[in-house]
């Protein structure tokens, strides 16, 4: 098969925002490239079937899976063939596809915060009204799942299966610090307290164990505390809204406990690779973790004799009714501006939210769908016996107290800036305060420019 | 009789007919490299001149914004200043690396049994990928595992964070990029080789000794080359990119955030093509500025043969 057929002739659906590029230099790049490829196929061939062209993230026996699915679409639509390039994990290649006029039909989003610059800059399609001409029901979706696709409040790109986080801990650990490893934390500060405990040093003051693996992605807390990084009804960034601010400065502390950010940061240095049997959970060198719901069979594989177990991360202390927070992502798919076949582009994600196929990519790929009756499925939850903490994940992705980075056409820019903002923090270099506020300002600055 | 003379314009006429077929035939025989150079270098230059007055997203049409790009650059203290000030920081490293190269290269033109397996070895950092020798140095350099800290701890001396700390990551840099002088080394090699044997000759007999022929003929003979090396170290230095964007992203606090990681950052991460563009030409004048300033010393410390000193 030819993966590059989609470089020959190009039917002229681009938005005007699109055409402004030189056309006689795109023109020759085109002929040239579809020069250099030899003939490739048409989309439809002599026999009308029609040829998808998806550009997905994964690869290896991620890609295996995936293949799976698209082999089952084809078995029940057989005049549809989708052909997949894989391990595209770079949207900026994706994102200059489109721009040259040679997208593929579909792609997903390796990086979900590119969703709001391609959704801002109306480079793909608004999906709404083919949603509620399709007969998919709002109601039948995890809420957090639909939200993750919309920016300001249109839907431009599909869920396909998602990931929320929890608190996994080790229970050896526990004993040796002299807790009790059936009982996890129950409030933010009891889980800092015990994380403190938790940790180990050498006799020269080396860290040999950290009670809690220093947290990529700090927006799992914030976001447990209230933060709610962004109020859509005055367009208003908030990263330094009280929740951002207590979830920092209880971060802060926590890291200072441990040993400091310097300390802390060396020692993480050291970790192996979160695949792999080196995983500092899965060998000891870090007692809990905030992490997401492939662990579980990570571990079956790569640490079976691990004693651990894993709940929803606990509320902060007199926030009963924060209970069960958890951080969604989720597997994004979008249907680009300059596809050739949106409408059967479409039909494919709306045949990927019924529950056979959200079962059978969610097997594979052990993670949560975002359709609520393939949530109880037993085919997710029993069997080997890792699907019991597995199950954890499925039950929490619908929790009314599940949060998500926004799509904001800044998203890329907040992310790092909030990044660089909480490293300023744990360094000392700036107050939480401070860090916090300069990058309320300076994204919000950037996003003004967005009306 | 005498033939008639040929009519000289018709001639003229012919020679400058094929001279514009020579011309023609000329153009066409490099119009690869002109449709290239016209298509792929100068167009993009003049677009990126224009775009860096524009506020452009990539996915939408440039919009002038006029002087708006450079004016932000200058007045952001928080991410363009530092990473200026962080690639400017890096610029300890050339005189480091000027006088350990050319301590290298003297060295390993002396005349021992073995040296080729000595000029191999100092090479060979050189031919190892960046890539693959930035990942290598994460290990080296890492605070629990790694061979510096081991080696610094044998010798009971202090160790530090390295690269996960805030001070040390760009220090940390330098050592890794003075691993990897043998590139400069071996340009000094071939340089110190073309210095004139009978200079050291009549200098012997007048009775200089070892340091005052190094000093006063092999230095000033090799300066053209060091000029050189400064150059292409000046320009490098500004375009620090690759390790940073391997090792540490520009990480912790900031502190390796190197102008080009933030140039590419603005461009690709954040869709401020615009930024970017501005980030690239105010880039251009500071090399250029740079690569000037030195050209303007060269009449001081580099000698040309035959030139007077």
């Amino acid at each position: 098969m030819n993966r590059w057929h989609w470089l020959r002739a190009r039917t002229p659906t681009c938005s005007r925002a699109l055409l402004h590029r030189n056309r006689w230099l795109r023109l020759v790049g085109v002929a040239l490239l579809a020069v250099a490829c030899g003939c490739g196929q048409p989309s439809r061939d002599a026999n009308g079937v029609i040829h998808l062209t998806i550009w997905s993230m994964w690869s290896g026996q991620e890609e295996k899976n995936f293949l799976k699915v698209l082999a089952r679409y084809h078995e029940l639509h057989p005049n549809i063939v989708v052909e997949n390039l894989g391990a595209v994990n770079d949207d900026t290649k994706t994102v200059r596809a489109i721009v040259a006029g040679v997208p593929p039909d579909l792609f997903t989003l390796s990086d979900p915060l590119y969703l709001g610059p391609l959704a801002a800059n109306n480079a793909v399609y608004p999906l709404d009204t083919w949603f509620r001409k399709s007969g998919l029901r709002e109601a039948d979706f995890v809420p957090a799942s639909l939200s993750l696709c919309r920016y300001k409040g249109h839907l431009y790109a599909m869920p396909y299966l998602i990931d929320d986080y929890a608190l996994f801990w080790n229970r050896r650990a526990f004993k040796e610090a002299g807790l009790d490893p059936n009982r996890p934390p129950t409030t933010l500060e009891q889980l800092a307290d015990y994380a403190v405990r938790l940790t180990q040093r050498d006799a020269s003051g080396n860290l040999t164990r950290l009670g809690l693996q220093p947290i990529g992605d700090l927006n799992v807390i914030t976001q447990d505390f209230g933060g709610r990084l962004y109020d859509a009804r005055t367009n208003r960034v908030t990263p330094d809204d009280a929740g951002g601010l207590a979830g920092l400065r209880w971060y802060v502390n926590l890291i200072n406990q441990m040993g400091g950010y310097q300390k802390v940061n060396g020692f993480a240095a050291g970790f192996g690779q979160a695949q792999s049997a080196n995983n500092p959970f899965f060998v000891g060198k870090v007692a809990m973790m905030l992490n997401g719901e492939w662990n579980p069979y990570w571990v079956s594989r790569y640490a079976p004799g691990l004693d651990y177990d894993v709940t929803p991360i606990p509320p902060p202390a007199g926030h009963p009714e924060r209970a069960r927070s958890t951080w969604l992502g989720g597997n994004m798919i979008c249907i680009p501006r300059g596809s050739k076949h949106p409408k059967e582009a479409w039909d494919l994600l709306v045949w990927m939210q019924t529950e056979e196929a959200q079962i059978l990519f969610a097997e594979a790929m052990n993670n949560v769908p975002n359709i609520r009756a393939a949530l109880k499925s037993p085919r997710l939850r029993e069997g080997a016996p890792y699907k019991r903490k597995f199950a954890v994940f499925l039950d929490l992705a619908d929790s009314p107290n599940g949060g998500h980075f926004p799509a904001l056409p800044v998203a890329n820019l907040y992310n790092n800036e909030l990044t660089t903002a909480r490293e300023m923090a744990l360094d000392g270099r700036k107050t939480p305060e401070q860090a916090l506020r300069d990058v309320r300002i300076r994204v919000q600055k950037e996003l003004d420019r967005y009306r | 009789m005498t033939p008639p003379p040929a009519p000289l314009h018709a001639g003229r006429t012919v020679s400058k007919a094929r001279a514009r077929r020579d011309l023609l035939m000329g153009l066409a025989f490099i119009s690869p490299w002109l449709i290239g150079f016209l298509a792929l270098t100068l167009y993009p230059i003049g677009a990126s001149l224009y775009y860096s007055f524009c506020e452009y997203r990539v996915l939408s049409p440039p919009h002038w914004v006029g002087l708006r790009n450079y004016i932000e650059l200058f007045s952001d203290h928080d991410y363009f200043l530092p990473s200026l000030y962080n690639t400017v920081f890096m610029f300890i490293e050339l005189p480091i690396a000027t006088v350990i190269s050319v301590g290298i290269a003297l060295l390993l033109n002396q005349k021992l049994k073995g040296m080729a397996l000595f000029r191999t070895l100092y090479y060979l950092p050189s031919v190892v990928p960046t890539v693959a020798s930035a990942i290598l140095w994460l290990w080296l350099l890492n605070p629990q595992y790694g061979l510096v800290n081991k080696t610094l701890q044998f010798l009971h001396l202090p160790t530090t964070e390295w690269l996960q700390s805030p001070v040390w990551s760009k220090p940390a840099f330098i050592i890794l990029d003075l691993w990897m002088v043998g590139g400069g080394v071996v340009i000094y090699l071939a340089a110190l080789q073309g210095v004139p044997t009978h200079l050291y000759e009549a200098a012997e007999i007048d009775g200089a000794g070892a340091w005052t022929r190094t000093w006063s003929i092999t230095i000033p003979a090799i300066s053209p080359v060091i000029f050189f090396n400064v150059v292409l170290g000046i320009i490098g230095t500004f375009q620090y990119f690759t390790q940073t964007f391997i090792m540490t992203n520009g990480g912790p606090a900031n502190s390796t955030l190197f102008y080009a990681l933030y140039l590419f950052q603005n461009a690709f991460a954040y869709f401020r093509m615009g930024y970017a563009c501005a980030m690239a030409w105010v880039l251009f004048l500071l090399t250029l500025g740079a690569t000037l300033i030195v050209f303007r010393s060269s009449s001081r410390w580099v000698y040309y043969e035959g030139e007077a000193r």
